[in-house]
């Protein structure tokens, strides 16, 4: 085949471009690949019940008991905020008891599961993060590996496992409180009385939409910790390695988060 | 008996370029060289904490690259002492020490058994084990944490120990000190160690051979006595440097 020699060099910036359209394409397979192997890793280990007890019942404390106040504090604001809104919006045209559906589709569809997945991803994702980082550049991962022992199972698994199991309830937590607190800001700021914001509520309501709410609270709380010990697993770098990839998984986790979100309604709504 | 056989491994440049050493049975051996030069690399890939690139380890003739029950085998034969103990944070002494007896063990035995060999452990490393068994790391000395990492290293009853750096950020009298517990141990224990040191009158007093890696490859291999005398220009260079830095230590600690 002839080449045509008279075509000259590929344009700088256009070359530039590719090289880091394939330099990013090809870090996104790696962390995808990487992520999926970790997944499959803490699955085996859990199915051939390797995980310690203990370490798993210790994560769904620190994941899910005290991670309660700061669930509480962002479900009573979402509630009320969304009620406030919707309150306005809703001045004279609408009937104000649609307002009850309003706060509760909301809550329950969208707010509850993404906000309470954003505070995990602050409060769990970056600890385990930054606590798996530091284990792996003092070298900790790598005891484990010389005295035989599995830190997917030991490490990896528990927080993997607490995740799905913890933000589930953490959900369910926010929607209830959400709710409350939409329906208190509703009669307060719109007058509308509990039975009617009830009534309201009713009339809109599908159970499916609670098994939405759940089916996000599993992904979601699969995926922040997948990430963060996947993460915590690549640090390397001292104490400025552990900043960085914390604040890189921080950005990693809430992006993803944000688009799993995009991607619930096209597959489970439709 | 360890053989490292042809080990090349590279980061972003080449740091391991062919090695090839055996450590033989019960002997002590010491592996010098630069900062840099890859000697932890290589005590790495004994137990694939690093993997080579290219080459194989050998541990007692089985390769421990074989397959995962190889390298499971090649791991619970050795005990490895890492360059800052590497003890985990969040366990005590006693639960960080008894991760060094391997699973089944710790399933089979007696509670008072394991509990009788931790504590023994920790005596052998000049240990009071009433003081620091309910202690977390954070709460010992650089010195105890890498005695404790040490006590793990041992108690599982290894027949190779790898020492990466024993003495590094432990002053003159703490250094002597592991010096002395790293004979004594591999006396008493009839282990084969291989020790990664920068300290060259360290490693020369204590081991039978020694060796020296510069620039990926293995530059000197003989006895203490034949490294000393030896006319090698880059050797006599290193020994001579390393002499300077120990000098100014002594100084700085005076």
């Amino acid at each position: 085949m002839n080449v045509d020699s008279s075509a000259g060099p590929i344009p700088t910036p256009v070359f530039r471009w590719f090289r880091r359209f394939g330099r990013g394409s090809e870090l996104v397979f790696d962390h995808a690949g990487a992520i999926g192997v970790l997944f499959l890793s803490v699955l085996r280990a859990t199915v051939r019940l390797q995980v310690p007890m203990r370490a798993f019942i210790r994560q769904i404390y620190v994941m899910g008991v005290e991670s309660l106040p700061i669930v509480f504090v962002t479900g009573a604001l979402a509630g009320i905020v969304t009620s406030q809104q919707g309150g306005y919006q809703m001045t004279g045209a609408i009937p104000q008891y649609v307002l009850g559906s309003l706060v509760v589709q909301t809550v329950v569809l969208e707010m509850g599961p993404v906000l309470t997945a954003i505070v995990l991803v602050g409060r769990v994702g970056a600890r385990i993060t930054a606590e798996l980082g530091t284990m792996k550049v003092s070298e900790q991962i790598d005891a484990y590996h010389s005295l035989s022992r599995d830190p997917i199972a030991l490490i990896a698994a528990p927080r993997v496992l607490a995740g799905v199991i913890a933000m589930p309830a953490l959900v369910g937590f926010a929607d209830i409180v959400g709710i409350l607190a939409g329906m208190i800001a509703a009669n307060i700021d719109s007058g509308l009385g509990f039975s009617s914001f009830f009534y309201g509520a009713r009339l809109f309501w599908h159970s499916y939409d609670l098994f939405y709410s759940f089916a996000k609270a599993v992904v979601f709380g699969l995926a922040i910790p997948l990430i963060s010990v996947h993460m915590g697993f690549r640090t390397k770098g001292g104490a400025e390695g552990v900043g960085r990839t914390t604040t890189d998984a921080v950005m990693f986790m809430t992006l993803t988060v944000l688009i799993l979100d995009a991607m619930f309604p096209p597959l489970l709504l439709n | 008996m360890i053989e490292y056989r042809q080990i090349h491994k590279s980061f972003d440049h080449p740091v391991l370029s062919g090695v090839d050493l055996d450590v033989e049975q019960g002997e002590m051996f010491a592996l010098f060289g630069p900062s840099g030069t890859g000697k932890s690399v290589l005590l790495k890939t004994t137990i694939a904490l690093i993997q080579p690139d290219w080459g194989d380890v050998r541990i007692e003739g089985e390769s421990v690259y074989a397959d995962e029950r190889t390298l499971f085998r090649a791991r619970r034969k050795v005990g490895y002492v890492f360059q800052n103990a590497a003890l985990f944070d969040s366990l005590n002494v006693f639960e960080n020490v008894e991760m060094g007896i391997p699973e089944e063990e710790l399933r089979t035995t007696p509670r008072m058994d394991i509990a009788r060999r931790i504590w023994e452990a920790l005596e052998l490393v000049n240990l009071e084990p009433r003081v620091v068994l309910p202690k977390i790391p954070s709460e010992l000395s650089g010195g105890m944490r890498k005695r404790v990492g040490i006590a793990r290293a041992i108690v599982g009853r290894p027949k190779i120990l790898l020492w990466d750096e024993p003495t590094t950020g432990l002053d003159p009298v703490n250094t002597a000190a592991v010096e002395r517990l790293i004979t004594r141990l591999s006396e008493e224990l009839e282990v084969t160690s291989l020790v990664v040191t920068h300290d060259i009158e360290g490693g020369l007093d204590m081991c039978d051979r020694v060796a020296m890696l510069d620039g990926g490859r293995l530059r000197f291999c003989g006895t203490p006595n034949e490294f000393r005398q030896s006319d090698d220009p880059v050797v006599q260079a290193f020994v001579d440097r390393a002499a300077a830095e120990r000098a100014l230590d002594m100084a700085e600690t005076q």
